[in-house]
């Protein structure tokens, strides 16, 4: 099998703090625990899409071998959270296959190697919580929020065909929020909470499907969903996973919390 | 307000002189150079576009990519710009409000003294990779944040020079002054890119009196950016030539038409109708004007019912461009719409919006 299973993970870096908003702890738990799952399952790489890397114009590979440096993020500058080192190691034969395999399939694919290439925040946080000693490589693509959500889901198809030719298992990792609404102030961690009702309502609908199999009813929500809680990237993220074929059983929702306000879920799709 | 600002007197600075001449006052007595002859004050503000294909066209020596040109009209509207700036407004200062400084909570004011770096745009790396050198005027920026917080804004002060400066203020500031040699301050969008939100323009209004009340206090002449484009809605596929101008054209004839009534309004003068048009103009053309800038700018310069002058209009992957600016003591010459004739094209023949772009 080459796609041995998915997540869904949040990208915010509050789950990284010092002192972190109970929920923002839990969660991080949450995502070290997926992390530890995926690889139990055997995956040679992971394929990861982060709506905080999002791009216009076409699909962007990330093709240099070991993108490093330092991130401070626009938002989160002023806590220790906000300043992020990274190291990553990317399967860059995984990441030429892919390209070529969207081309392919009829897509613009970009290779983006370039130094002092800004590596965003949700791929940074989710690959210190996933896999902290990185273990095994990446392959990383751009969030298209110009092109269709279908597309996502058959740029993920393309990842699993190239997987499959370069014999490479593959586990997916989407990062994304659910409902996006922030708390619009400066709050201390114990004051997180969902402000808004009907936006926790909706993330709990949408994970109950999930959780029941239903992912197909999730995604024909998925418009409904961005009206009416402000979800991350329009829930691209799911179409992403969905496409790589691993969301065809019931998910398994590990944590489910705020933070700032906006929604955030570990969710796994795993074999048992 | 009780603070009491302090200028360094430098070589671009000069203390304060006379009350802040009001928007919208009569024409201001031109200097022998042609400057006139304003004390402080927001002296002129500028719609000032920023796609990076501008700069990558432009091929200075800042920018690593290099291109064959292309863009050129909006390209000489920048030169018309930058030759008023120089010679007709002289500033102390410029301020920018930038859409790609998205901060997700709060109003942001860069206060680091000597932001430099290279940006590499994570959406467009291929065509900037700049490294910038610029000084803040940090006591003005400290002001702003304070009269902006005194307004009742959530705000923050940027201490952290390790924050990669957006393409956007690059942008903008570059094709205005790409000597770089007039202090700056940078202000953020309060946004969510997340989701396809609209910034709340009632805020940005308030932050532009914020900046226009911290501007006179502190004694500066100052010239405002609003890093805006119109229309945005855009291909979602590049050409293998990003500067092949035969696939240059509006994404949409509705998306052309909605800009070129808003510039209607723009060239008359009729800048209430404009504020009021602005939601429409946004909802019609997913314009980037919903990032708040062009609110901020006007409304830091008092709404004046003067015309604008449009310097140029291109269009940029599609997306609607123009280079405008209001100067409230010399203002351009008015053009009326034709008699009957109202803002906002008839949308019985409005064309389906693209694949995907907002869902």
């Amino acid at each position: 099998m080459t796609v041995v299973g998915a997540a869904l993970v949040p990208g915010m870096p509050h789950l990284l703090a010092a002192e972190p908003a109970p929920s923002w702890k839990l969660l991080a738990d949450a995502a070290r625990q997926a992390g530890q799952d995926l690889r139990a399952a055997g995956p040679d790489a992971f394929v990861v899409l982060s709506t905080q890397w999002f791009t216009v114009l076409g699909h962007q590979f990330q093709v240099d071998p070991n993108p490093r440096g330092g991130h401070v993020d626009e938002n989160w500058y002023a806590y220790d959270y906000g300043t992020l080192d990274y190291d990553l190691r990317v399967d860059v034969e995984l990441a030429e296959a892919w390209a070529c395999q969207a081309e392919d399939m009829g897509f613009q694919a970009r290779r983006t190697r370039y130094d002092g290439f800004p590596v965003d925040t949700g791929t940074v946080v989710a690959g210190k919580l996933v896999d902290p000693d990185r273990s095994r490589p990446i392959a990383l693509v751009s969030c298209n929020l110009y092109a269709a959500a279908g597309d996502l889901g058959r740029i993920a198809e393309a990842a699993a065909l190239a997987a499959g030719k370069l014999g490479r298992r593959v586990a997916f990792v989407a990062v994304s929020g659910l409902s996006s609404g922030l708390i619009q102030r400066w709050i201390e961690p114990a004051e997180d909470r969902f402000e808004d009702a009907g936006h926790d309502a909706w993330n709990r609908r949408v994970l109950d499907l999930l959780a029941a199999g239903r992912t197909d009813e999730v995604l024909a929500l998925r418009e409904e969903y961005a009206r009416e809680a402000q979800a991350d990237s329009q829930l691209r993220a799911l179409a992403f996973l969905a496409g790589s074929g691993a969301c065809d059983r019931p998910a398994r929702v590990l944590e489910y919390g705020p933070v700032w306000g906006t929604g955030a879920a570990v969710v796994t799709w795993l074999d048992g | 307000m009780s603070r009491v600002f302090h200028i360094t007197v430098g070589d671009r600075r000069r203390p304060p002189q006379t009350a802040p001449v009001p928007t919208g006052a009569p024409a201001a007595e031109l200097g022998p150079g042609g400057g006139d002859e304003r004390g402080p004050g927001i002296v002129a503000g500028f719609l000032a576009p920023h796609p990076p294909h501008l700069i990558y066209a432009e091929n200075p020596p800042q920018n690593q990519p290099r291109s064959r040109g292309g863009w050129e009209l909006l390209r000489w509207a920048y030169q018309e710009a930058r030759r008023r700036l120089r010679e007709r407004h002289r500033p102390d200062v410029i301020v920018v409000h930038a859409p790609h400084w998205i901060t997700m909570v709060g109003h942001h004011v860069n206060c680091v003294p000597n932001p430099r770096g290279l940006s590499v745009e994570p959406i467009f790396p291929h065509l900037l990779r700049y490294r910038y050198d610029f000084r803040t005027d940090v006591e003005l920026a400290t002001a702003i944040a304070d009269c902006a917080a005194d307004a009742g804004l959530v705000t923050r002060k940027l201490t952290n020079p390790g924050v990669r400066v957006d393409y956007a203020t690059i942008g903008a500031l570059h094709l205005l002054n790409p000597d770089w040699d007039i202090p700056v301050v940078s202000l953020s969008a309060n946004n969510n890119p997340y989701f396809y939100s609209d910034a709340d323009l009632e805020q940005m209004e308030r932050l532009g009196a914020a900046t226009r009340r911290a501007v006179e206090e502190t004694g500066r002449r100052a010239v405002l950016a609003g890093s805006n484009s119109l229309s945005h809605l855009h291909w979602d596929r590049e050409p293998d030539l990003p500067e092949d101008m035969a696939a240059e054209h509006p994404y949409d004839d509705h998306q052309y038409r909605w800009d070129m009534d808003l510039l209607t309004l723009v060239r008359a003068g009729r800048t209430r109708e404009l504020r009021a048009f602005l939601p429409r103009h946004i909802e019609a053309t997913a314009a980037e004007v919903k990032a708040g800038s062009l609110s901020w700018l006007l409304s830091a310069l008092g709404w004046p019912e003067i015309p604008g002058d449009v310097l140029g209009y291109g269009t940029i992957i599609g997306t609607g461009n123009a280079v405008i600016e209001w100067d409230p003591a010399n203002p351009a010459r008015a053009h009326p719409a034709p008699p009957g004739w109202a803002p906002g094209p008839d949308d019985a023949d409005r064309p389906r919006p693209m694949t995907g772009a907002r869902s």
